[in-house]
């Protein structure tokens, strides 16, 4: 009910960064059409020409079916027309699974240029241009590289300190065993010293590992579908939340469903570095019915109550402040070590939204300090982001 | 002064103490150990030492190896629409066990219903839930419900079960052979259409209601003198003078939760409403109702006619009646009197008891008193409880006679609970097909040829209409968890309708209820909207109000007063938690302490003290009653000398493992008097055997050391001045100089507000707590070692009128036969200068910038420290781990019945301290909500568990330092106070001092000398 219309909301947002994906998925094979408009590669997302329907209709003699008028406002706002109850922008709507068009910020221009593109778009000319080219490009290098690491075994925490520990732990039995029997060396203080250091060294690692217990610094296990960040995020530029949408909403950011996947590789089938091998499951998993089960990266323990929502819905944070640079990433590795005293840090450093958000009208009294020019700014940690029971409970 | 205790043996120690300071227990047993052998074998020496030190290295240098587990995230194959990850949804839906009622709405988060609340859009409950209705989620995850249907007790298939059962009523209604529904009292217009089309399918089917705790007299006796077979509107808040006997209105009586309500708002006293009701109650035994009564009167059942017929002589005169010849009452009515005229139509007797003549005796005296109308009106009528006696027990002749081809038992379960189970059993043996259609695998079930689990409510459609003209829709919250079907859907199918049970009512609403409103167009839109708002209200047309019939009363005057039975005389009653016993498999309502007794897990026979002890029976004392059964003796200030009490509802057998073997059927002690169910029995003998048994109590828990906790005062002293029995708050406030700067809270800080007026100790906030909060059960054994972990107790103390200043040597030892009684719920009080916090060695317990005192589990070692120096009582040590432990085989223990559990909430590991958070995930769930809309929080937006099951609003939540919210006027109220404010805690809960609408009372200089037991 109430749902619908913030579902479409969403669905409005979501489809840009499915255009974006698709655009760049379809701009190999365009850059060819040297007449090609840099904006048709918007459109080509969803629609073609003469090659049926996409996500939207077929383009193909579009110029013919509409009046010019009609193109230039629905192609402008598409959800206006709709609004105003247009008759064939209506129609379209429901056609086309009410999967809403994108509004376009073109100038006469540019609608003009796309508009004469299709019209005078040549399918025959453009199919030979379109064969894929079977040269190997820099990304898939990258694959090959990562390939090897993704049957190897997963590291994680500080480190391997198992030697050294066990070594500096025998010169300490080797110490005190010739301190006390063998005397080959008859200087004791270089038994004091060989002593005292290696208790040290064993108490630092021991130190170290200890509150590494149970983080998972640099984690980055295998998944079941090698999928790439760095080439949704990053090559394709698609939103963090189109995928992870609860993230503003929730406490949990969500892995999106099989579903979500569909949106694009309903069309996308095959994947620039993995081919059509990675793609594949999860069009199988959609066809079986069978959801994928994805490994957790990023894991706090039980008794941490984190909020996603409050972090990039109210505190206005980016997602790569925690999770680093993802949009780099073909795997996702941990960056973060997620404990306490990390947390707790960016909560003294980190200001609230404090004049921009109404909440905050209720800490009346930091308003008048700020007013009177007693305080610049208000951390999280002034209004109590570091109690206890902010994130323990 | 008054005299305020918890307990007997706290009444008559002089030190004022509890037991505990008395008998400390050994903190480490072990069974069959003496405390000197524990203490050896707990003496720890150097090889132990080095055993432990070499062990915990090793685990230590273990767990450093080990890698953390994987986890897998499985997101949906396609989400719906309306689930996000992490949020909860809420979905409307009713409640209906066959006798309570309740709109409720059900939080499921991530599919799973994890919380009932009341649904505050019904104009009946206004979102007030009940301590069962609270803890009915749990029974939905209950493994011990009947998982699929049985065939002659194997398991079977629905195809073959549905066939057989057609062809065999098939062949039934080929030779014209009688088919009995005998089922529970159903409000559900729908599935009465059902069973019409049932009927037109089999013409010869009858159907029969049959209620547990019967109601046919009342609705007899109405029809008798009001000419309606009903059960009209009762108007609790339109009445002045509030009159019960033996209606325990506010726990069990019809409505309770819309009673209690309505009971509440004449309870409420502020600055503009000056006036509250007077409450009279004449029982038997000490029920909730009695409990919160201005004005008790402890009789015996034989005396209730008597008193009703004097009363009904009294106001009959002053109206020119014709009065009846009578003994003169036992209790002096002359206040009662008085108040009834001064009040007239601004009064509401009620009578609890199932005697036809008694309840037209009521009616009359209301009548007289123009009540009709005003506090109570057939308008709209209670549809629930329509249970009639005759024609149960004709159905039993039938049944034995050979009359009934078939029996369809619809969530009922007479072989437990009606005292003639023997001849309903021979009578079923009589019937060729006989179907249960109940959720569990209960007593009736058993004899039963077919068995057709009926499902949860939280997994079936449904509709209801408790009140003509007042509807309300049910949803599903959860697919079924078993295979089992709702009991309309398989008379659907019996029927030979192939439509589902779901657009069976979407059809019935379409065609009867569709137009009936004009705020929607289309029906699709009407239904949406009612089904997420749950409720739906139509107009009724105003009826005539009937007239009294004097005739009926007239002439069966006579037949009301019986002879004076030898023996004690014996109530049977329902108990708060458990009720009538369906429910009893449901830990949660098995460890809720009951309201006045405080005993959990059992029960027991009451007695009055004096009785007890007049014939040799001590507490725990095993006595056989009639040689029927066996049970326990309780002590129960209030019960009246000659009488004893027995709670219905326990003894099941081979129910689940939460119920099986807890306490005594006590239904078998039932009889029928006039063709009336009786649960009031006279002539009952009881004999010690010798055995005793101990009870688990928690009423000598967490005591706080005899200091004055309780304050009250009497209306007129309060109309007065305004802090009237309060005054110790201002000397308090004035003593209470600190070193120390006052804290002061940026932005939030938060309190609760308890109005000790309003709270009734109904309960239900103890057992949304215990939903809310993960707090563990723990059985019978360890509730006996003091360790209920519950984070809301209700205390409730007793109190007499003692002398003004009690001297060091004054003995009380007198036998309290009718002390009255005050609930106060204790939860943690947050104090800003909070005792506990300082004396944690590890900062596991720190003070929150909000106020709220927090309790981080993984920082705590276990100390206990806090708990010591907590004088409120309220921190809880996990002395076990609850959770997946054979030991406390409750619903932490199973993988289906964890599902309940908050995922919000952490489950608390053994050796760490916990107590009442504030519910702080509401707190912040509410601020986040706000943070993300961008607009300031609203008062009354964060609702405690506690608060929003609240039937009365006795408890209010909210922020203090913004001055308009509803906690900061409680604040500014001169009744508040903080308990123990003489200790300078600065607690964040306030209280509201109760006031009493009766007589000052001087105190009794010469109170307390008893020679008898000197």
């Amino acid at each position: 009910m109430s749902n619908n219309i913030y579902l479409n909301m969403r669905k409005s947002i979501i489809l840009i960064p499915v255009l974006l994906l698709c655009f760049s998925f379809i701009l190999q094979s365009i850059h060819a059409q040297s007449q090609a408009p840099p904006e048709w590669a918007v459109c080509a997302a969803c629609h073609t020409i003469g090659k049926g329907k996409l996500i939207g209709p077929d383009l193909k003699g579009v110029t013919e079916r509409r009046d010019k008028a009609w193109l230039y406002s629905f192609i402008r706002s598409s959800q206006t027309m709709i609004q105003n109850g247009d008759p064939i922008a209506v129609q379209l709507f429901e056609e086309y699974n009410k999967i809403p068009m994108p509004d376009n910020n073109f100038s006469d221009e540019q609608i003009d240029g796309i508009l004469a593109y299709i019209e005078n778009y040549d399918e025959s000319a453009a199919a030979v241009m379109e064969q894929p080219t079977e040269t190997p490009s820099e990304d898939e290098a990258t694959y090959e590289e990562a390939a090897p690491g993704l049957k190897g075994h997963v590291k994680y925490g500080p480190g391997n300190t198992q030697p050294t520990f066990i070594i500096f732990l025998i010169l300490i039995f080797v110490a005190i065993i010739d301190l006390v029997f063998t005397k080959i060396i008859k200087a004791r203080f270089i038994h004091i010293i060989i002593i005292l250091v290696s208790v040290f060294v064993v108490a630092e690692i021991t130190y170290v590992e200890a509150k590494a217990l149970g983080r998972q610094e640099g984690y980055s296990p295998d998944q079941p579908v090698w999928f790439s960040h760095k080439v949704h995020a990053g090559q394709n530029k698609i939103d963090c939340l189109y995928c992870h949408s609860s993230a503003t909403e929730s406490k949990s950011a969500g892995i999106p469903s099989v579903g979500v996947c569909m949106n694009c590789h309903n069309v996308v089938k095959n994947g620039k570095k993995t081919g059509t091998e990675e793609i594949a499951k999860v069009i199988e998993a959609w066809n079986s019915g069978q959801p994928i089960e994805w490994v957790r990266v990023h894991n706090l323990p039980d008794h941490v109550w984190f909020s996603h929502a409050q972090h990039v819905n109210a505190g206005k944070r980016e997602c790569q402040e925690c999770h680093g640079p993802v949009e780099t990433m073909d795997r996702i590795v941990q960056v973060e070590s997620l404990g306490m005293g990390w947390c707790i840090n960016c909560h003294r450093k980190s200001e609230v939204q404090f004049e921009e958000n109404d909440f905050y009208k209720e800490y009346v009294h930091f308003h008048e300090e700020m007013k009177a020019g007693k305080r610049s700014r208000v951390t999280v940690d002034d209004i109590g982001g570091n109690n206890c029971q902010t994130c323990h409970y | 002064m008054k005299k305020y205790w918890k307990s007997l043996d706290e009444l008559k120690d002089k030190s004022i103490g509890s037991d505990i300071e008395k008998k400390p227990e050994p903190e480490f047993s072990i069974e069959g150990l003496s405390e000197v052998e524990v203490s050896d074998k707990l003496k720890s020496n150097r090889r132990d030492f080095l055993k432990f030190f070499g062990f915990s290295v090793g685990t230590a240098a273990l767990a450093s190896s080990c890698e953390m587990p994987v986890r897998k995230a499985i997101p949906y194959l396609s989400a719906p629409e309306e689930v996000i990850p992490g949020m909860a949804n809420y979905y409307a839906s009713t409640f209906f066990d066959g006798h309570d009622f309740c709109p409720v709405v059900v939080k499921v988060r991530d599919g799973r219903p994890i919380k009932i609340e009341g649904n505050e859009l019904s104009n009946i409950t206004h979102g007030g839930t009940s301590a069962r209705i609270q803890a009915s989620v749990l029974n939905l995850y209950d493994s011990a419900r009947q998982q699929y249907p049985l065939k002659n007790g194997s398991k079977a298939n629905w195809d073959t079960v549905d066939q057989e059962i057609k062809n065999k009523l098939q062949e039934i209604a080929e030779k014209e052979g009688k088919i009995a529904i005998l089922t529970s009292t159903i409000i559900s217009p729908s599935f009465l259409q059902v069973i019409e089309e049932f009927k037109a399918q089999y013409p010869s089917t009858e159907v029969v209601y049959y209620d547990t705790i019967s109601y046919s007299a009342m609705r007899m006796a109405n029809k008798q003198t009001f000419g309606k077979a009903e059960i009209p509107s009762y108007r609790f808040d339109e009445a002045a003078v509030i009159v019960g006997f033996n209606a325990d209105f506010l726990g069990s009586w019809l409505s309770p939760v819309e009673f209690a309500r309505q009971y509440a708002k004449t309870r409420e006293l502020n600055e503009e409403k000056t006036t509250m009701s007077k409450h009279y109650q004449f029982e038997s035994y000490m029920s909730l109702t009695g409990s919160n009564a201005d004005i008790r009167y402890s009789i015996k059942p034989s005396d209730e006619a008597v008193i009703l017929l004097n009363l009904y002589n009294r106001i009959a005169e002053k109206s020119d009646m014709p009065t009846f010849g009578v003994e003169d009452s036992p209790v002096s009515l002359d206040q009662l009197v008085d108040d009834l005229m001064k009040n007239q139509s601004k009064s509401l007797i009620v009578s609890g008891t199932n005697d036809i003549y008694i309840q037209a005796l009521v009616n009359g005296i209301n009548f007289l008193l123009a009540n009709l109308g005003g506090t109570f009106n057939f308008e709209r009528s209670l549809n629930t409880r329509k249970g009639c006696d005759q024609k149960f027990n004709g159905l039993i002749k039938d049944m034995n006679d050979g009359h009934i081809d078939a029996l369809f038992m619809v969530n009922v379960n007479p072989i437990y609970d009606h005292f003639d189970s023997a001849s309903f059993e021979l009578g079923m043996k009589q019937v060729g097909l006989t179907v249960a259609m109940s959720e569990y695998h209960d007593e009736s079930a058993k004899l039963a040829s077919y068995v057709c689990p009926d499902s949860h409510y939280l997994e079936s459609w449904s509709d209801a209409e408790p009140y003509t003209g007042m509807f309300t829709l049910g949803q599903p919250a959860i697919q079924t968890i078993f295979d089992t079907r709702q009991a309309p859907e398989s008379f659907l199918k019996w029927a030979g309708i192939e439509t589902d049970y779901h657009t069976y009512i979407q059809n019935y609403w379409e065609n009867n209820l569709f137009d009936k409103q004009d705020q929607y167009l289309t029906f699709n839109d009407f239904w949406n909207h009612t089904l997420q708002n749950g409720v739906f209200d139509i107009e009724v047309p105003v009826a005539e109000c009937p007239m009294y019939d004097f005739e009926f009363i007239g002439s069966n005057a006579n037949k009301l007063i019986s002879e004076k039975p030898d023996g004690l005389e014996l109530v049977l009653y329902e108990k708060i938690g458990i009720g009538t016993g369906k429910m009893a498999n449901n830990p949660w309502l098995q460890e809720l302490p009951d309201p006045i007794s405080k005993g959990v897990w059992d029960n027991y026979i009451a007695l009055s003290p004096k009785y007890a002890r007049d014939n040799q029976i001590t507490q725990e004392d095993v006595v056989n009653i009639n040689g029927q059964l066996t049970l326990p003796v309780m002590y129960q200030p209030g019960q009246p000398y000659g009488t004893a009490a027995i709670a219905i509802g326990y003894g099941r057998v081979e129910i689940g493992k939460v119920a099986n073997g807890i306490g005594k059927n006590v239904y078998p002690l039932s009889s029928m008097k006039n063709g009336y169910k009786q649960f009031n029995i006279a002539g009952i003998t009881i004999e010690k055997t010798g055995d005793t048994y101990p009870l688990a109590t928690t009423q000598t828990h967490h005591s706080m050391e005899g200091r004055p906790l309780v304050r009250e005062t009497v209306l007129d002293s309060w109309k007065e001045k305004k802090n009237s029995g309060n005054e110790l708050h201002e000397i308090n406030e004035k003593k209470a100089v600190s070193l120390y700067k006052k804290p002061e809270y940026e932005g939030f800080h938060w309190g609760l507000g308890v109005d000790l007026n309003k709270c009734i100790g109904c309960s239900a906030c103890v057992v949304a707590c215990q939903a809310e909060n993960n707090v563990a059960v723990i059985g019978k054994e360890e509730v006996k070692n003091r360790r209920i972990m519950h984070w809301l107790r209700i205390d409730r103390y007793y109190s007499l009128i003692g002398p003004e200043k009690p001297g060091p040597d004054t003995i009380y030892r007198i036998e309290p036969e009718n002390p009255e009684v005050v609930h106060q719920p204790v939860m943690c009080q947050h104090c800003d200068n909070a005792p506990c916090e300082n004396v944690c060695p590890v900062a596991a317990t720190p003070h929150s910038k909000e106020g709220l005192n927090q309790m981080a589990y993984n920082r705590c070692i276990g100390t206990r420290y806090c708990m010591n120096n907590c004088p409120y009582r309220v921190r809880r040590f996990n002395w076990y781990r609850f959770v997946d432990n054979d030991k406390f085989d409750f619903n932490q223990n199973g993988q289906l019945s964890k599902m309940v559990l908050n995922p919000d909430v952490v489950v608390r590991e053994r050796g760490v301290v916990e107590k009442c958070s504030f519910c702080v995930q509401r707190i912040q769930e509410k601020k986040l909500d706000a943070k993300k809309q961008g607009r300031l929080l609203r008062d009354g937006e964060i609702k405690t568990a506690c608060e929003q099951a609240c039937p009365t609003n006795a408890l209010v939540f909210g922020d203090m330092n913004n001055s308009d919210t509803r906690i900061a006027q409680i604040k500014a109220d001169p009744r508040t106070y903080n308990l123990l404010e003489e200790l300078h805690t600065l607690s964040s809960v306030s209280y509201l001092t109760k006031v009493r609408n009766k007589d000052y009372v001087p105190p009794v200089e010469d109170w307390g000398h008893d020679e008898e037991h000197a």
